[in-house]
C-alpha cells in the first residue's frame, strides 16, 4: 500500500521542473537563418544543402556567436561565452577566415563608424580576441576510424577544457558528418566464422557514431549542428538529368527549369540510425536572384526552408563579409 | 588498425585475460574495439572476477586510441600554427596571385577545371617552373596524361634567368630543372603507391630544408577517375574520395600547396561546370574555372569556391607561346 502511494506521490512541480530543464538544457537563439525554429542543448540540427550553398558559413557564424562574451569592457556583443567543439570532418577548416569574421564582429560591436581595416587594428580588444579563439576548439580527422578514436575520448577532453576554462561546451559541430560515407560505403565486411563479430562498415560505423553522441548528450546536453552535403539524384547519372532537362524545350517549346523552380531533389541517403537521431533539419539551397549590394557586387541569394519541423515559410538570405543578413 | 594481440608489449595491461574476455564478445582489433560500446563493455567487466585489471586494459586501448587522432587544438594555437607554416606560393602570373590573394596556398588542395585546350596544363607547367625559381624548392609533378613538357619548362625557367631581378648568381638551368621531379602515373592505384611513398618519404625527411618540396600537381585527376566512376558499386566513388583524402592529407600535414587538374562536362542550362560530380565538390578547398578565348590567346580564371572569398570573382592572364 505504502509502495502504491510512494508512486503516486509527485516527483516535483510543473515550476521546478521548468527551472531545472531550462538550467540544465538552456534554449538557445542561434544568428540567422537558423533563428526561426527554437533549439535548446540536446537538439541535433542537420543542414543539408548542395554545395555551395554556405552551410559551412553558417557553422562559423553560430561559433562566432557562442564564443564572443555578453559583455566586455562595458561593450554588448551579445555572445553565449560558451565552448564550441569543432569536428573538421572535411578537412576543409580555413582558421584565418574565423579570425577575420571574429575581429570584424569586435569592431562593428564596438562601433559603427569603424569600418576600414587600418582602424580595426587600433581598436582591436587584442585581449578580448585571443579569450573568444581559446574557446574554440578545433580536430581534424581524415577518416572514419580517426573520427570514432576522437569519439571515444571527447570526454577527458572536455572534462578538462570546462574546468579550465570554468564554463561549459554549448556547441559541437561536425563539418560534414557524411564525408566519409562513400568511403565507409564501399567496405566490405570481413566474412568470418565468429558470429558475434560486428561488421566494420558503414552501418555499425554510423551506429557508433550515434551511440557515443547520445551517451555524450545525456552527461554534457549540448547542442549539435552538423552539415551534410546533398548528393543530388543518387541513382541517376549525370548526363540522364541533362537528357531529360533538355529534351523539354523543344519538346513542349516551354522554357528551361530555372534551378529556382527545382524543388528539393535530395535523397536522404545517411544510415536510418543517424537520420533517426537528428531532431531538426534545414534544407538551403542558391536561387537563381542576386543582391546588389552598396558596392554593386551581385550575392547569390540563399533560400532555407526548414523540414524538420516542417515551417511553412522559408527565409532568403546573403552571405557577406560582415555576416548573414535575411533579405525581404 | 593493428589487432589487439600486437599491443600486448606496449601496454602490460593488455593481457590475455582481456584478450580473451574480448574475443568472447568479438573483439579482436582496435576497429571492432571502435564500433563496440565501451560502457557496455565496462559493465560487463566489472562483472568478471579480474575486472580491476579489465578496466584497466580497455583504459590502456583508449589511451592508445587517444594518439591516434590529430590532437584538439585551441583556435590561438591554430592560428598560430597556420600563420607559422601556410604560406603563399606565387604562380608567376600577377592576375592570378592577385585573384587568390597571394596565389597557392600551402596547405590547400586547388582544383583547376577547364575544357581541354584552355591552358590547364601549360598553367601548371608555368607554375612549376616560376616556384621551383623563386623558392628554390622541388615541385613534384604526377602526369596521367602525357603531358608534361620539359622543354616548355626549361623555355619559362631561361626567361626567368635573363630577366633583370635574378636575384643570386649560380643559379642555373640544370639546377632548377632538377628540383621539378615527373612522374608517370596511368591509374588510381597506382596513384595510390605514389603518393604513399610520398608521404613516407616526406615524414622521414621531416628534417632537410634544402630543396624541400612545396608544391605537388596532379594533372590531370579526372582522367584517373572518370573510368572508374559509374557502374552501380561505391567503388569508383570511394576511391575517387580517398584519392582527396589522401592529397588533402599531405597539403595539410607536410605543408604543400596540392594543385590538380579537373575537366569540364555539361551541365544543366548548358554551362559547362567540372567534371567528377557532386561528392568531389566537398573535396578540393579552392576551385577554379578556368576559360580560354581562341582568338587572342587569352585566358579567363573565375573562383566557383574558395574557403574565405566571394565566388565569381575573375581574372585574366595570357600565356606566352
Amino acid at each position: 500500500m505504502e509502495s502504491a502511494r510512494e508512486w503516486i506521490k509527485c516527483d516535483e512541480s510543473a515550476k521546478s521542473l521548468m527551472d531545472r530543464v531550462s538550467m540544465e538544457r538552456p534554449s538557445l537563439l542561434l544568428p540567422p537563418p537558423l533563428h526561426r525554429a527554437p533549439l535548446c542543448a540536446g537538439n541535433v540540427v542537420e543542414i543539408v544543402g548542395p554545395s555551395p550553398s554556405a552551410k559551412s558559413y553558417i557553422l562559423l557564424q553560430a561559433a562566432i556567436n557562442c564564443i564572443l562574451p555578453k559583455e566586455w569592457n562595458g561593450i554588448h556583443y551579445g555572445g553565449l561565452e560558451r565552448l564550441v567543439m569543432y569536428f573538421d570532418l572535411d578537412c576543409r577548416f580555413d582558421v584565418s577566415y574565423l579570425s577575420q569574421s571574429l575581429k570584424r564582429r569586435i569592431v562593428r560591436a564596438q562601433g559603427p563608424d569603424s569600418h576600414s581595416l587600418v582602424e580595426q587594428d587600433t581598436h582591436l580588444d587584442e585581449v578580448l580576441f585571443l579569450a573568444c579563439l581559446k574557446r574554440f576548439l578545433y580536430i581534424r580527422c581524415y577518416n572514419s576510424l580517426e573520427f570514432l578514436a576522437a569519439l571515444k575520448t571527447i570526454r577527458p577532453q572536455l572534462q578538462t577544457e570546462s574546468e579550465g576554462h570554468g564554463i561549459g561546451v554549448h556547441f559541437l559541430m561536425f563539418d560534414s558528418i557524411s564525408a566519409y560515407y562513400w568511403i565507409d560505403r564501399a567496405y566490405k565486411p570481413l566474412s568470418s566464422a565468429i558470429s558475434n563479430r560486428k561488421p566494420f562498415s558503414l552501418q555499425s560505423i554510423t551506429e557508433a557514431v550515434v551511440q557515443e553522441l547520445r551517451q555524450l548528450l545525456q552527461f554534457h546536453p549540448m547542442l549539435v549542428l552538423a552539415t551534410k552535403p546533398a548528393l543530388l539524384g543518387l541513382e541517376f547519372s549525370a548526363c540522364h538529368i541533362t537528357r531529360k532537362q533538355s529534351s523539354s524545350p523543344s519538346a513542349t517549346g516551354m522554357l528551361p527549369l530555372s534551378r529556382g523552380a527545382e524543388r528539393f531533389l535530395y535523397r536522404e541517403y545517411m544510415p536510418s540510425a543517424w537520420q533517426s537521431f537528428v531532431s531538426h533539419r534545414i534544407h538551403l539551397r542558391i536561387s537563381d536572384e542576386t543582391f546588389a549590394d552598396a558596392e554593386n557586387r551581385y550575392l547569390p541569394i540563399y533560400i532555407t526552408e526548414w523540414e524538420l519541423p516542417p515551417l511553412s515559410y522559408s527565409d532568403k538570405f546573403t552571405v557577406r563579409d560582415e555576416g548573414i543578413f535575411l533579405v525581404v | 588498425m593493428p589487432p589487439l594481440k600486437s599491443l600486448q608489449h606496449q601496454f602490460p595491461s593488455i593481457d590475455s585475460n582481456l584478450l580473451h574476455f574480448c574475443a568472447s564478445h568479438g573483439i579482436f582489433s582496435v576497429e571492432d574495439f571502435l564500433v563496440h560500446d565501451l560502457y557496455m563493455l565496462v559493465a560487463l567487466a566489472e562483472r568478471q572476477t579480474s575486472s580491476k585489471g579489465l578496466k584497466e586494459g580497455i583504459a590502456q586501448v583508449l589511451t592508445f586510441l587517444n594518439n591516434q587522432h590529430f590532437p584538439w587544438m585551441n583556435g590561438v594555437e591554430l592560428l598560430e600554427s597556420t600563420q607559422h607554416n601556410k604560406h603563399f606560393l606565387l604562380t608567376g602570373f600577377d592576375g592570378i596571385d592577385t585573384l587568390l590573394c597571394g596565389g597557392l596556398c600551402e596547405g590547400n588542395l586547388t582544383e583547376l577545371a577547364g575544357p581541354s585546350s584552355s591552358g590547364k596544363t601549360q598553367f601548371c607547367l608555368h607554375a612549376a617552373a616560376h616556384v621551383a625559381y623563386t623558392y628554390m624548392c622541388s615541385v613534384l609533378y604526377l602526369d596521367t596524361s602525357n603531358s608534361f613538357s620539359s622543354k616548355r619548362i626549361s623555355y619559362r625557367v631561361n626567361r626567368l634567368l635573363a630577366s633583370p631581378n635574378k636575384g643570386e648568381k649560380g643559379r642555373s638551368l640544370e639546377g632548377i630543372m632538377s628540383s621539378i621531379l615527373s612522374h608517370s602515373v596511368f591509374d588510381i592505384f597506382s596513384m595510390f603507391e605514389t603518393l604513399h611513398q610520398l608521404e613516407l618519404s616526406l615524414s622521414s625527411q621531416a628534417e632537410i630544408q634544402n630543396s624541400k618540396l612545396r608544391l605537388l600537381i596532379v594533372d590531370s585527376i579526372s582522367s584517373l577517375i572518370t573510368p572508374i566512376l559509374g557502374g552501380k558499386g561505391p567503388q569508383g566513388h570511394s576511391l575517387m574520395l580517398n584519392v582527396g583524402f589522401i592529397l588533402k592529407k599531405l597539403a595539410i600535414d607536410y605543408n604543400l600547396a596540392v594543385l590538380v587538374t579537373n575537366h569540364t562536362v555539361v551541365g544543366e542550362g548548358g554551362n559547362s561546370k567540372p567534371a567528377l560530380g557532386e561528392s568531389w565538390k566537398s573535396v578540393p578547398h579552392t576551385r577554379l574555372l578556368l576559360s580560354r578565348d581562341q582568338m587572342s590567346n587569352i585566358c579567363n580564371m573565375s573562383i566557383l569556391k574558395h574557403t574565405s572569398m566571394a565566388c565569381g570573382q575573375t581574372a585574366s592572364f595570357r600565356l606566352d607561346g
